[in-house]
């Protein structure tokens, strides 16, 4: 498991890599730069930006300037906020994203996993129907629709719960996390139940059941454990979509995360943000991925064994 | 199970903790206590530094950080005393001598002299400095020039320091407006000591506009700044004015939704939202409720469409008209936008200060049906089916349906809808690609040469092709007549030109729709979306 | 595992016929998913139908009567433009349906492919190919889609491809870790020993067992996918007004939800029925093709 760990953080370089040339290339092919704006920018002004961002150098130099500062740790500075650089963006967002995702991805869990256990165990009855269609409402109300329908009721008519912010009035946490993880739970609780229902009619299991273990001992020492597996794999890009794909969310919540500022820096054709909010993605789906893997190995030891 | 149970005891208690909480009073009673003002600004500010902002979102705040020369008063728009007490005027309009408040102090105690005025516009006009706005300055003697590198002594620029309290302002041309302009932004003073110490005037990465380093003039000094949270301005002590200040503090939220935005505004989050648009139909909902809070403010600007004109069949001047013509306006701006915009039958708004542009032409089918026919294409047999460029948004996208059907009826052409990004809708205007495209404008400042300048055959904005030697020479001559009621003539004759060629398509006139709580004293509509804080202040009002 | 079992699937798998009809005739038992297929089945005759049966222009406007709650001439209500919303739905669903259907199904055929190759081969190639997924993962998709709309304008086809692109991923991801996990169980290793060549080890014998995770995630792709076509048209690629699409009735539904709940209510519900209908057929399925089901 260690070599494979160290294994897959040598190949991280690579991808890495080739993820900012493909980056670099595809914002340089997309048309209007970063500073074009609704009123023409005189001439003048746009030739002095070019030159004050190096934009005016041949493009590859361009490119390995970035790699070179990049590896001294220096993202560059934004193109539509001056005064900032993308290192103070990312830093000042990360945390909130983190939280977010983390909330997010817990609230999936549990009513993902626990409904598609239930369900599982007594298919096509009551028990099953029940947990799932309310498992599916992530799915049928995406979150756009269920964050504002959220905030109507309980941050409008109930005014239980603030309508917008993150961490600046009490509780203002619980509805963003709700909304962002209830499409995930439709799929933890489907890929559970599935992985459930086939693990469950596995030899193996009936054996336990056959030796006399009563059924709940089974469901978790033994059956949740291989039914997790499809669960597991499509946890990795989940999370990692959690992370980056947000931006719904934050903007019906007004939550200061990176996924707004993501698809805000693609549409501000803001280079060095795209770039440097790439890359933090990158390497935090490669890691989702890695754990994920690492995960089903641990779940499936068969797979330990050889090679 | 065991490890669901802790998951969920965690779920619960950080449910049970946030819930436990006291719960705090709204924003906007919290406000009206403390005199802090909740503000919803509609999108996270670039830049505070004047030299380098361009939209309104950083207009907003900076006009409260830094004053002019001049201000403005927010009810008329005219012209008051800012950092100037006072000033004479050459009998020829060229020549303005400003005495300056000898109690205007920076933010930080030093005093605030003419010399702070020369270097500032000097930096703003500093050619390596990327200022879009460099040439709202250009009315001075010199300083195009000197902003284009073909004269790089400034002395040649006309802006002298009399002594520390006299300035002394030459015009390349008298500008009855110039006091007006003093109030942009451009020509904010910046502190020097400060930006010399963040890296000089030229660099547009400097940090001295960040909170820890900030230096302003304005009622109000930066305080705090969380990207995509807050913008935080505290009452400036240092303010000649102060005591004329009520408010202690302003928070600029970015809020950049606008559904986000009235929600917020509805469970009293903030005290008032300034961004120009509202979702349509809440307005109508607010209309019938609580019609105390919305403000309806006719602005000066204008929402058309642009023609390609080299792109067959809109080279005929007669094709261009017919659909012009055709389009119903009043249905389009009560059915549809529903704001209470003012249809516009030209390109220019009316300005309340001097110009009303006449009309030349009114919705009319038949005439419209009968210049199509004119120009080769009878009940719109043969006509090519050409697209309508807009970026995506959802009133854009409205109007352009709407607009889409009325040309189907009235003239039988079929046109094809086209939504892009924002960029790449841009970079499609910019290259003319389009057919027709979606525009708006919005005034700098009171004076029609704002809007007819665009027009201008090679004005960068000018995205129609459009080409009339006879309109430049017009421009021209405006732009060195003084008299009013000259200029006005030109301009009418200008307005003329464009209602034959109509190489814009004029829809409406904005409106500005906003929700402002009752709470808010001193807070006026007018025209240019003008809005200073410095005498807004916070009172419960009356149950 | 016992041996019979193991005799019992490669029986199975090689007479694929039998498999087949075995399982149609287990998911013709299954009321609810028959129920499911029958309402897809219907929907799809119905959108096939539209233009024939639409009670109303889906473009023609009435301005003057604007949005109206569901009356005898309307029955799912009028949009702010006076336009039938019945009509619009099933104006909508010709394009949902065909985004549904075929975009995942792009991203089925290039998932299932990649990720049963990458997880039977494993090793390098494995490395290699899931190496190539995590770059793909990784690009900023906006910009990516914004390329596309300005290299080739605007087409349904370039839609489904786009969407599809980026749909596979995780999909490739699924089929991998359930092919990794079942590749070392005995009756993969007696077709291994029996000498079958790798192809048809991995397309005939893999493949089919991992069909429940698949079918699983498939059926929840495709309501997805109808409305990321959405946020593709808001980037300027997919649909375009005033054609509908029920992720964009969806969206601006949402805007005026208090004041036309209608509006929303209508293309929402569409939209959930549809997703029930695929699950109910997606587990009927699943259960249906089940090799180890039959034995019972």
């Amino acid at each position: 498991m260690l070599r494979i760990f160290l294994q897959r953080c040598l190949s991280a370089i690579p991808v890495l890599f080739l993820v900012v040339l493909f980056t670099f290339i595809l914002i340089r092919l997309a048309p209007g730069g970063p500073f074009d704006d609704e009123r023409a920018v005189p001439p003048q002004v746009l030739e002095n930006l070019n030159k004050r961002y190096h934009l005016d150098d041949p493009i590859h130099v361009q490119f390995f300037d970035y790699v070179k500062h990049l590896l001294q740790g220096d993202f560059g500075p934004s193109f539509k906020y001056p005064s900032r650089t993308v290192t103070e963006v990312i830093y000042a967002g990360i945390p909130v994203t983190l939280e977010l995702s983390l909330y997010a991805f817990l609230v999936a869990l549990v009513f993902g996993i626990t409904s598609g256990v239930i369900a599982s165990l007594k298919p096509n009855t009551l028990q099953d129907y029940v947990p799932m269609s309310a498992a599916m409402i992530g799915l049928c109300l995406p979150s756009f629709v269920l964050g504002p329908l959220l905030i109507l009721v309980f941050g409008i008519q109930l005014d239980w719960l603030p309508v917008s912010g993150w961490g600046v009035t009490p509780g203002d946490k619980i509805l963003p996390s709700i909304t962002l993880g209830a499409g995930y739970a439709a799929y933890l609780a489907r890929l559970s139940r599935g992985g459930m229902l086939e693990t469950l009619s596995q030899d193996y299991i009936r054996t336990a059941r056959a030796k006399g273990l009563s059924g709940w001992r089974v469901v978790f020492h033994h059956a949740l454990r291989g039914a997790l597996a499809p669960v597991v794999s499509f946890a990795g890009p989940a999370v990692a979509g959690l992370l980056s794909g947000s931006f719904v969310v934050e903007t019906i919540y007004q939550i200061p995360g990176l996924g707004r500022f993501y698809l805000q820096a693609a549409f501000n054709r803001d280079y060095t943000m795209i770039l440097g909010m790439t890359i933090l993605f990158a390497f935090l789906i490669i890691i989702c991925n890695l754990l994920a893997d690492l995960l089903l190995l641990w779940l499936n030891p068969k797979l330990r064994g050889r090679k | 199970m065991k490890n669901f149970g802790i998951v969920v005891a965690l779920l619960l208690a950080m449910v049970v903790l946030h819930g436990c909480g006291e719960k705090k009073l709204n924003n906007v009673e919290y406000g009206i206590r403390n005199q802090i003002l909740y503000y919803a600004n509609g999108d996270e500010p670039k830049s505070v530094d004047p030299h380098l902002i361009t939209g309104t979102v950083e207009n907003n705040i900076i006009i409260n950080l830094f004053e002019g020369l001049t201000s403005k008063d927010a009810k008329t728009l005219e012209a008051r005393p800012g950092v100037a007490e006072s000033w004479t005027i050459s009998e020829d309009g060229r020549v303005y001598r400003f005495k300056l408040r000898e109690n205007a102090r920076w933010s930080n105690g030093d005093p605030l002299t003419a010399e702070d005025f020369v270097y500032s516009w000097r930096r703003a006009l500093n050619p390596r400095l990327p200022n879009a706005y460099a040439y709202m300055m250009f009315y001075i003697e010199g300083a195009e020039a000197f902003y284009k590198g073909e004269n790089t002594d400034f002395a040649s620029v006309g802006v002298k320091a009399i002594s520390p309290h006299e300035l002394e302002v030459t015009l390349k041309a008298p500008a009855h407006f110039f006091l007006q302009l003093l109030d942009h932004h451009s020509y904010y003073p910046v502190h020097g000591p400060t930006l010399e110490k963040f890296g000089g005037v030229e660099d547009p990465t400097s940090r001295w506009a960040l909170p820890e380093n900030f230096v302003g003039n304005g009622p109000f000094v930066l305080k705090r700044w969380e990207i995509n949270k807050v913008v935080e301005l505290d009452k400036n002590p240092h303010y000649w004015d102060a005591d004329v200040v009520r408010l202690q503090a302003v928070h600029f939220l970015p809020i950049d939704d606008q559904q986000a935005e009235e929600r917020a505004f509805r469970s009293k989050q903030v005290h008032l939202t300034n961004t120009p648009q509202m979702d349509i139909e809440k307005i109508q909902v607010y209309r019938k409720d609580r019609p105390e809070v919305l403000r309806v403010i006719p602005t000066y600007a204008s929402y058309y469409y642009e023609f390609n004109v080299q792109r067959k069949p809109f080279d005929d001047a007669r094709v261009r008209k017919a659909f012009a013509l055709a389009i119903e306006r009043d249905l389009l701006v009560k059915n549809v936008t529903k704001g209470g915009e003012v249809p516009a039958y030209n390109f220019v708004p009316p300005d309340p200060e001097g110009y009303t542009p006449q009309i030349y032409w009114r919705e009319d089918v038949e005439e419209a049906r009968r210049l199509l026919a004119e120009a080769g294409f009878p009940n719109g047999e043969g006509f090519p089916v050409l697209t309508l460029l807009y970026n995506t948004h959802d009133n854009h996208h409205k109007v352009a349906v709407a607009i889409q059907q009325m040309l189907k009826k009235n003239l039988n052409v079929n046109i094809q809808l086209e939504n892009k990004e924002w960029k790449v809708y841009l970079a499609a205007r910019k290259n003319v690609e389009h057919d027709i495209a979606r525009a708006g404008w919005l005034g700098d400042y009171l004076d029609p040469s704002n809007f007819f300048d665009i027009l201008r055959s090679y004005a960068g904005n000018n995205n129609t092709n459009w080409k009339n030697p006879r309109y430049d020479e017009l421009m021209n001559t405006i732009e060195a007549t003084s008299d009013p009621a000259r200029r006005n003539e030109l301009f009418e004759e200008a307005n003329r030109i464009l209602a034959e060629e109509m190489p814009v398509l004029p829809l409406y006139f904005f409106v500005d729709i906003n929700l402002v709580d009752t709470s808010v004293k001193g807070w006026y509509d007018n025209v240019m979306h003008f809005h200073p804080l410095k005498y807004v202040y916070l009172e419960a009002s009356e149950p | 595992m016992s041996t019979e079992a193991v005799d019992f699937d490669l029986n199975r798998l090689e007479k694929g016929r039998s498999l087949w009809q075995d399982a149609f005739s287990r998911l013709k038992k299954n009321t609810l998913a028959m129920g499911g297929l029958v309402f897809l089945l219907l929907l799809i005759v119905l959108a096939v139908l539209t233009p024939w049966i639409a009670p109303y222009s889906y473009e023609e406007q009435n301005l003057m009567l604007g949005a109206t709650p569901p009356s005898a001439e309307h029955w799912f209500g009028t949009d702010i433009f006076g336009r039938d919303q019945l009509t619009r739905i099933l104006y909508g669903s010709r394009i949902s349906l065909m985004v549904g259907f075929i975009a995942t199904a792009v991203a089925l055929c290039i998932g299932v492919t990649w990720g049963t190759i990458a997880g039977y081969i494993g090793g390098r190639v494995d490395a290699l190919m899931m190496r190539f997924v995590d770059i793909l993962y990784a690009l900023p998709f906006t910009i990516f889609i914004i390329l596309l709309t300005v290299v080739f304008g605007r087409s349904m086809l370039l839609l489904f491809l786009a969407i599809g692109a980026v749909e596979w991923l995780t999909m490739a991801r699924i089929v991998r870790g359930q092919v990794m996990a079942i590749k070392h169980q005995e009756f993969i290793e007696a077709a291994v020993a029996m000498g079958m060549s790798r192809p048809r080890i991995m397309f005939k014998h893999v493949a089919p067992n991992v069909l429940g995770p698949i079918i699983i995630y498939t059926t929840l792709t495709i309501p997805s996918v109808i409305l990321l076509e959405s946020f593709l048209s808001f980037l300027g690629l997919g649909i375009q007004a005033p054609q509908s699409s029920w992720g964009s009735l969806i969206s601006y539904g949402v805007e005026t939800m208090e004041e036309y709940p209608w509006l929303l209510i209508f293309p929402a519900l569409t939209l959930s029925m549809t997703l029930f209908a695929l699950n109910f057929l997606g587990d009927g399925l699943r259960d249906a093709l089940d090799p180890r089901v039959s034995k019972d």
